[in-house]
């Protein structure tokens, strides 16, 4: 259960994110904003691969729905954005449980095709229904609030929808709910024993991990002003997959770090080298080898030697 | 569709069946024996593809010298990946082996970059493969042909080594309980070492043999994982002759498919792949994992 | 003689402390130079790096020295807007140039009207750029489907086409040109038939499943948009059954450039009619000579590649634009860049001032075998331009 010191920490990271701005850097606006966006993105992964086992190649599908869904609402239809949002992610979320219901009678790496098979369905339509998506042109000249069009505006949009998007995973994962996953993570035919419906929670976890992601790709199509099938396709899906293993898989904040780690090098290196894919290679052959938790194992193993001395 | 397209279609489609199951054959020896999802075998198919182009044009080599290059190229440089840095992930959690696959593609696709640079390179096709051959009604390209004997041909020479040979029952030993079979005394790290050179090697040798009929140029990788990866899974993981089969439901489906609903022809793959998994979870000729 | 060159002296060494005073002119650039991509954004980036090594070496623009900022957009529109807005807001780039694909050119275009940068799309042919999407700060100065389809229909009237096969791919482009194509077939051709419309997946590698329809359709010639390793896998694979004896192929794509007819040399088919931005062999305007032998030095090869003339040209308005409006203000650039022309290697190019698109041209022609060479050379080569 949420203990004072976690939501004490919370609030100071949320505040200092907040005063941001006042730093005066647009960029630094810009690209925390992408982190922000990124991070809800790999934490909604983290409740399919966390807290059940299994990895999904699929996980942009979600993201891109509930890209298109929110921009396409806003700009096409000219539907407000406390309408467009709230219907982009909710057919994220149903787009999920449909899909989910059939990929959770599967498990492992027959588990993981099948979300790519249909992801790559939903990237076939983005593709191919040009009078909506614009097809691979991309969807662009997004029509936002004037209040969202400033950058500083958008920042703190994205910071409140983001903070709350983490804070009701939190609950979710840490909610009996999330205890019985974790459960059946760790042994599925005890789990069953035990009398808990194995297929309808992984089910659950399925569609509750793509609302987030739609969440987390309607936030995206609005700051970019614009979606692009590219977002749809499997290369979206193993980056952030990159980012939830980088970041650690058994820890709740581990793909927040996973997102921010794997974002902003693959930002600077492109900026130091037009080799930047042999600065990125190794930096992550690196950080495979000596850290086989991820990054938040790093910081455990600080806190244990820190601990003992 | 007249007959003669039919039988035309047939026929490519096996050609582009025997292509893949090359390069889909290492890779579910790779994933059958070692667990890992090698996001790189990809590159190594690219590789082959660039190194054949090297021996063969650049040095002029004869076309098979350039094969067999590629085949003892790719499998030196995944014995060296092996012994030097995979081996210390098996004990790990097994998803970073996972993203060091995927640190493999960048440093693979870069160092692509520096050997050959960004041009575009064609290898021709060696002499006596390069034209048609005409069965009376219709005519088919001989390297086609050529193609559609090498794949039958590299299945049985696995399924000889895989189920009649001493180390091929070592290495089915594997997949099933490798602590069993070290306290056997059997060297275990070197038939994951063993596996994972041959494995990356058909990748080399599926790209030198389809070298003459495609472009090079860079990001040739990009789709063939995916393809390779739906052809073990629809065939059944770790089977091989399930891959054989993998193979052939796949070229002619894509074949076929392409010619019949070509606004289709994007996620043709992936469509096949869903049926056989709505239908056959474990694949076509696959078993329920028991765990 | 010698006052004249004390003076030259003088100036230089002015000019050079000018320069050394006032900051640079920075010029943001994004090309893909990693994947697929790459065949294309490596050498339109080293034209680019060409075009301001030579602008520095005389002083650069407006007196001031000018700074290159090159990134990588990784053939991926959202990571190109991202970058392009860090070039704009971390670096504060004066103007963008670049991109290649047409979602990427469509996604910087957005940026530009967003944060009002000047954009020059040097190498996406999308027509949206220069239509529905058009904005005060963005230009283009390379070719449009338009354009390219115009002069393909043109081609295929000269050639007496009668019975058509359509090739495209299935994407913007392929389906951009198609149009092109449609609209100005009945114009140059109306006797011209189109018998079967083919269209191949972006990436395919494998052509088996269009080749033998297009041999049983009975067409006397292709129009076909497939580009760069398309048209090769293509090539391998329909060659051996003897399809190029009979088919004229009027193609797009610039598969009329040095680039593919120095790689497939031996291989490269007969009866192809295509087009290219340049040609190192090949010039209409004087100064090519120069700027191709400054770019062999550069590249270290006699045989220079076509987009490297894309990323010159693009500096080199950007640079005019600059001097024409005396100031790097995007407003002022923008208005200067309308109705601009320069001289550039394949000759003089004029901006519409509506339109903002440059009425850049294409050398098209036969590629021919030559007695004294390994690969196939366009011959005769002409320079077609957009009225």
């Amino acid at each position: 259960m949420p203990q004072r010191r976690h939501l004490v920490a919370s609030a100071i990271v949320v505040l200092l994110l907040a005063l941001l701005p006042l730093a005066g850097s647009r960029y630094a606006v810009d690209l925390t904003t992408e982190v922000l966006i990124y991070a809800l993105f790999a934490l909604s992964l983290n409740v399919i691969i966390g807290f059940t086992g299994n990895i999904s190649f699929g996980h942009a599908a979600y993201f891109a729905i509930g890209g298109y869904a929110c921009t396409i609402l806003l700009t096409t239809y000219n539907w407000p954005l406390a309408a467009s949002l709230p219907a982009a992610v909710v057919l994220a979320g149903l787009v999920a449980a449909v899909v989910g219901y059939f990929c959770v009678r599967l498990t492992q790496i027959y588990f993981a095709m099948l979300t790519l098979a249909f992801a790559m369905l939903v990237w076939g339509v983005a593709f191919k229904w040009k009078a909506v998506t614009g097809g691979d042109d991309g969807f662009t000249g997004i029509k936002l609030p004037a209040m969202l069009a400033h950058h500083v505006g958008y920042f703190y949009f994205t910071l409140a929808v983001v903070a709350v998007g983490v804070a009701a995973l939190w609950v979710i994962c840490h909610s009996a709910f999330g205890l019985t996953l974790v459960a059946i993570r760790e042994n599925a035919v005890r789990a069953g024993f035990i009398g808990v419906d194995t297929r309808r929670m992984r089910w659950a976890a399925f569609t509750v991990a793509g609302t987030f992601g739609g969440l987390a790709g309607a936030l995206f199509g609005m700051y970019h002003r614009g979606m692009y099938i590219e977002n749809a396709y499997w290369t979206e899906s193993a980056n952030v997959l990159i980012m939830v293993l980088l970041g650690g898989i058994y820890s709740f904040v581990g793909p927040i770090f996973g997102a921010a780690a794997l974002h902003l090098l693959q930002t600077f290196t492109n900026q130091y080298t037009p080799y930047w894919p042999t600065v990125l290679g190794l930096i992550l052959l690196v950080i495979v080898l000596a850290l086989p938790d991820g990054l938040i194992g790093l910081a455990a193993r600080v806190k244990a030697r820190r601990g003992r001395t | 569709m007249t007959l003669t397209m039919f039988t035309l279609n047939a026929f490519y489609g096996l050609a582009l069946a025997m292509n893949m199951f090359i390069i889909a054959s290492g890779l579910n020896l790779i994933f059958g024996v070692l667990r890992v999802i090698n996001f790189a075998h990809g590159m190594f198919y690219m590789f082959g593809a660039y190194i054949t182009f090297t021996v063969a044009k650049s040095w002029g080599a004869p076309f098979f010298v350039g094969v067999l290059a590629a085949a003892v190229a790719l499998g030196l440089i995944a014995f060296a990946i092996e012994r030097l840095l995979l081996r210390h992930l098996y004990d790990k959690e097994h998803l970073m082996q996972l993203l060091f696959t995927f640190a493999l593609v960048l440093l693979m696709s870069d160092a692509a970059k520096m050997i050959w640079g960004t041009d575009q390179y064609s290898v021709g096709y060696p002499p006596g493969l390069g034209g048609a051959i005409s069965l009376g009604f219709v005519a088919i390209p001989q390297y086609q042909l050529f193609l559609c004997a090498v794949g039958p041909l590299i299945a049985i020479a696995m399924w000889l080594l895989v189920d009649r040979t001493r180390w091929g029952r070592v290495v089915r030993a594997a997949t099933q309980d490798r602590e069993m079979l070290a306290a056997l005394g059997v060297n275990v790290p070197m038939v994951y070492a063993a596996v994972f050179t041959i494995g990356s090697a058909l990748a080399g040798v599926g790209g030198a043999l389809a070298a003459p009929r495609i472009a090079l140029v860079p990001g040739m990788d990009a789709t063939i994982i995916n393809e390779c990866f739906i052809i073990v899974i629809i065939g059944g993981l770790g089977n091989l002759w399930g891959s054989f089969l993998g193979a052939l439901a796949f070229g002619l489906v894509v074949q076929f498919g392409t010619v019949l609903a070509p606004d289709w022809q994007d996620v043709l793959p992936y469509l096949l792949m869903l049926v056989v998994l709505l239908i056959r979870p474990w694949g076509l000729l696959g078993r329920p994992e028991t765990n | 003689m010698k006052c004249t060159a004390m003076l030259a002296a003088v100036g230089v060494l002015a000019a050079g402390a000018a320069a050394a005073q006032q900051p640079p002119i920075k010029i943001g650039v994004l090309y893909p130079l990693t994947g697929g991509g790459a065949v294309y954004g490596v050498p339109a980036l080293a034209g680019h790096q060409l075009a301001i090594e030579e602008l520095n070496a005389k002083g650069g623009i407006l007196g001031r020295k000018i700074e290159s900022i090159e990134r990588d957009d990784k053939l991926n529109p959202a990571a190109a807007s991202s970058t392009m807005k860090e070039l704009i807001t971390k670096d504060k780039v004066d103007i963008v140039l670049g991109g290649l694909a047409s979602s990427v050119g469509l996604a910087m275009s957005e940026v530009s009207k967003q944060e009002k940068v000047v954009y020059i799309s040097t190498i996406p042919k999308s027509i949206q750029i220069t239509t529905d999407k058009l904005h005060k700060y963005v230009f283009r100065t390379s070719a449009n489907t338009d354009q390219e389809g115009d002069t393909m229909a043109m081609l295929a009237g000269k050639n007496k086409l009668s019975k058509i096969c359509h090739l495209q791919l299935d994407y913007a482009y392929g389906n951009d040109l198609e149009v092109g194509i449609l609209k100005a077939l009945p114009k140059y051709a109306p006797d011209a038939k189109i018998v079967l419309t083919l269209k191949p997946k972006l990436g395919a590698t494998d052509f088996n499943p269009f080749i033998p329809q297009v041999m049983a359709a009975g067409c006397d010639g292709v129009l076909s948009g497939l580009w760069g390793p398309h048209f090769v896998s293509w090539v391998k694979q329909a060659a051996p059954l003897g399809f190029f004896n009979k088919i004229k192929w009027i193609s797009g794509g610039e598969v009329g450039s040095h680039e593919i007819a120095g790689e497939l040399k031996g291989e490269y088919p007969d009866n192809v009619i295509s087009n290219t931005y340049e040609l190192w062999y090949h010039a209409n305007d004087p100064s090519h000579k120069e700027f191709q032998a400054k770019l062999a030095k550069k590249l270290n090869t006699q045989e220079t590649p076509q987009w490297a003339a894309l990323g010159y040209i693009g500096v080199m308005y950007a640079a005019a634009a600059m001097e024409k409006a005396k100031s790097t203000e995007a407003d002022k650039v923008a208005e200067a860049l309308e109705g601009l022309s320069i001289g550039t290697p394949v000759g003089k190019l004029t901006i519409d001032a509506k339109t903002h698109q440059a009425n850049i041209g294409q050398f098209w022609g036969p590629m021919v075998k030559k007695s004294d060479r390994a690969y196939r050379m366009m011959e005769p080569a002409e320079y077609i331009q957009p009225k």
